[in-house]
């Protein structure tokens, strides 16, 4: 394989230390470090929370510096591979605490303290608490390393999995839909021949976003037009048994959603609800935001379990995943039967910038 | 001679491509169009065509059940199915000879198809049946009457008796009788119906109450039958023991 994602799985595992909510990971090691370095040099003679709070005031020094520093450096290491990319941040870490630990050392001495009587609170043996610092601080990190490399070999590890099940997705819908399409399409080249060419400009439109492995992340915009470009060729073939109500208008055009998220749920929809059924019937897309938070509901009737087809799990799972993939613990993939209707809501943050994202 | 063709589909361009290849070959006239099972049965009836071009998948009855139930006619038409792509059912055709047309369908083919076409045995349809379909039993049952076949949902039988030489169903609209022998029956619809009597074999949808009379016998009620039905001793411990009654 020569995609991105393997290209990725070679470079550096870190975070991007520039977010947030790399930050606040920085803080918590920090701040467990500080508990445990006090507790250990916890005794009767010595205040607790003093000893806590000027640990932790000088690691912050070092985490923060360190967690900045990263950040400048981050474009830089993603070039380099997992090995050379550990051994530059042992390095950097090396050198931020040794910094840090000498200036301390110099302020102690500055007469400022000197007259201010709080120089005891400050370290005197130079060499030696350089030395011991420098060693924490690689243990540390060492442990911190390996929890980001495992965090992110995990998530490769899904990201993986999700796109072999888009691709086993697209093999297993593909021959019903495409030779049913070309079946309409040789109709219509001799009844409708203007019909037939746009039929089979708009197959060509819903295969090239098929096949576009690129195109992870679409706008939401894009998407719904995937959606249409589908019904327009379904609607050929099942005419007046098929009706699409789209309530969409609410939605912000410029939301970012993974690619093919709507147009299987309205194959889905077509397929379980609308064509086993000789009357056909009406599939719903509902799209609704508040609070930041974009609902998209697909409705179709469904019959007596008699008659349903089964197996539409695997489109499901899979836009689970990538939604998931995508916002985390703010999406939301919901189903079921409800009555006489197969009910599919979807759920996410309104994110209209790339950068925004988690990932 | 011509023949005189019936094409039974369900999506308009697909009948719309038939006709118009259908007219360019000598010798072949449609006759009419079906968009479904019932349908299909009752132009067959009524039109006599030689040959019927089935699809395979259709909205409520697919094309290998309806297949069935024309075979059930007195003089049943030859059959050739169309599908766009059923890995199952070709399979099924191949291993059968049973004649098939992949769409889109080529005016060569059709023709060829055309020539070859021959009626279904029983036992061919039978194993198409249970290949093709999964699994998958008939949604209807159809019964002869005068002005042709007619198809019962299987959802509506309240339950199959035993005569002599026919099988008596009842159901929701009233009384038919048909061919199918009772165990035969009760093979195919499996779960959804019980056997209560050596000729009796009722619907599990519609069973209402098990009644015991002062003599010690067991009879059933169904919902919308006003006679009871009796339980062969034998039946009524394999009824309580599965309604835990």
């Amino acid at each position: 394989m020569k995609t991105d994602a393997a290209g990725a799985g070679r470079s550096i595992y870190l975070p991007d230390f520039c977010t947030s909510r790399a930050s606040l990971v920085v803080i918590l090691i920090v701040e467990l470090t500080a508990l445990v370095l006090t507790l250990a040099r916890q005794n009767a003679s010595i205040d607790f929370w003093g000893e806590l709070a000027r640990t932790s005031f000088f690691l912050l020094w070092i985490g923060l510096a360190a967690a900045g520093l990263l950040c400048l450096v981050h474009e830089n290491l993603t070039k380099l591979n997992v090995t050379q990319g550990s051994a530059v941040v042992f390095a950097l870490i090396a050198a931020v605490i040794s910094i840090v630990s000498a200036f301390a050392i110099y302020v102690g001495r500055t007469e400022v303290v000197n007259n201010l009587g709080v120089a005891e609170l400050f370290p005197h043996d130079a060499g030696p608490f350089v030395l011991r610092n420098v060693l924490i601080g690689l243990i540390i990190t060492a442990l911190a390393l390996r929890y980001f490399f495992v965090t992110h070999e995990w998530r490769r590890n899904v990201e993986m999995r999700a796109a072999a099940r888009v691709h086993a997705l697209q093999a297993r819908i593909r021959p019903h839909f495409l030779f049913n399409s070309m079946n309409t399409i040789a109709s219509l080249t001799r009844t409708n021949p203007v019909l037939a060419e746009q039929a089979v400009q708009d197959l060509a439109d819903l295969f090239r976003a098929n096949l576009n492995e690129k195109r992870n992340i679409l706008l939401l915009q894009e998407e719904v037009e995937v959606a249409h470009i589908y019904q327009r060729i379904e609607q050929l073939r099942l005419g007046e048994r098929l009706r699409v109500d789209w309530k969409i208008d609410a939605l912000p055009n410029d939301a970012l959603v993974p690619g093919l998220m709507l147009q299987p749920l309205l194959e889905n929809a077509i397929y379980h609800g609308i064509e086993p059924r000789p009357e056909g019937g009406t599939v719903t897309v509902t799209g609704e935001i508040a609070n930041g938070l974009i609902t998209i509901v697909v409705r179709n009737p469904v019959g007596e379990s008699t008659s349903e087809r089964g197996g539409n799990q695997l489109a499901l799972a899979n836009i689970r995943e990538r939604l998931t993939l995508m916002y985390e613990e703010s999406a939301l993939v919901k189903s079921g039967r409800f009555d006489a209707e197969y009910i599919v809501t979807l759920r996410f943050p309104y994110v209209e910038k790339r950068e925004r994202l988690v990932t | 001679m011509t023949l005189k063709v019936l094409i039974v589909d369900d999506e308009p361009p697909a009948r719309e491509r038939l006709k118009s290849l259908l007219s360019e070959i000598p010798d072949t006239e449609v006759v009419g169009e079906a968009v479904n099972g019932q349908q299909s049965l009752d132009r067959t009836h009524e039109l006599v065509p030689d040959v019927v071009l089935l699809d395979v998948r259709m909205p409520g009855m697919d094309g290998i059940e309806v297949a069935r139930h024309l075979n059930a006619l007195d003089e049943p038409p030859a059959v050739i199915f169309t599908t766009a792509f059923d890995e199952y059912a070709v399979n099924a055709f191949e291993a059968h000879a049973v004649g098939y047309l992949l769409k889109p369908i080529r005016k060569e083919k059709l023709a060829a198809a055309l020539v070859r076409a021959s009626r279904l045995t029983r036992p061919q349809l039978q194993k198409v049946a249970a290949a093709a379909s999964n699994g998958k039993r008939r949604t209807h049952i159809a019964a002869r009457r005068r002005e042709g076949l007619r198809l019962i949902p299987v959802e509506d039988v309240q339950f199959f008796l035993a005569e002599q030489k026919y099988t008596t169903v009842r159901h929701v609209s009233g009384e038919d009788l048909i061919e199918d022998s009772l165990r035969s029956l009760e093979e195919e619809l499996g779960d959804d119906f019980v056997r209560i009597h050596r000729n009796a074999l009722v619907s599990v949808r519609y069973l209402e109450r098990i009644e015991r009379s002062d003599d010690g016998q067991y009879f059933v009620r169904l919902r919308g039958c006003a006679a009871p039905l009796q339980v062969s001793r034998r039946m009524a411990g394999e009824l309580r023991d599965r309604f835990r009654i």
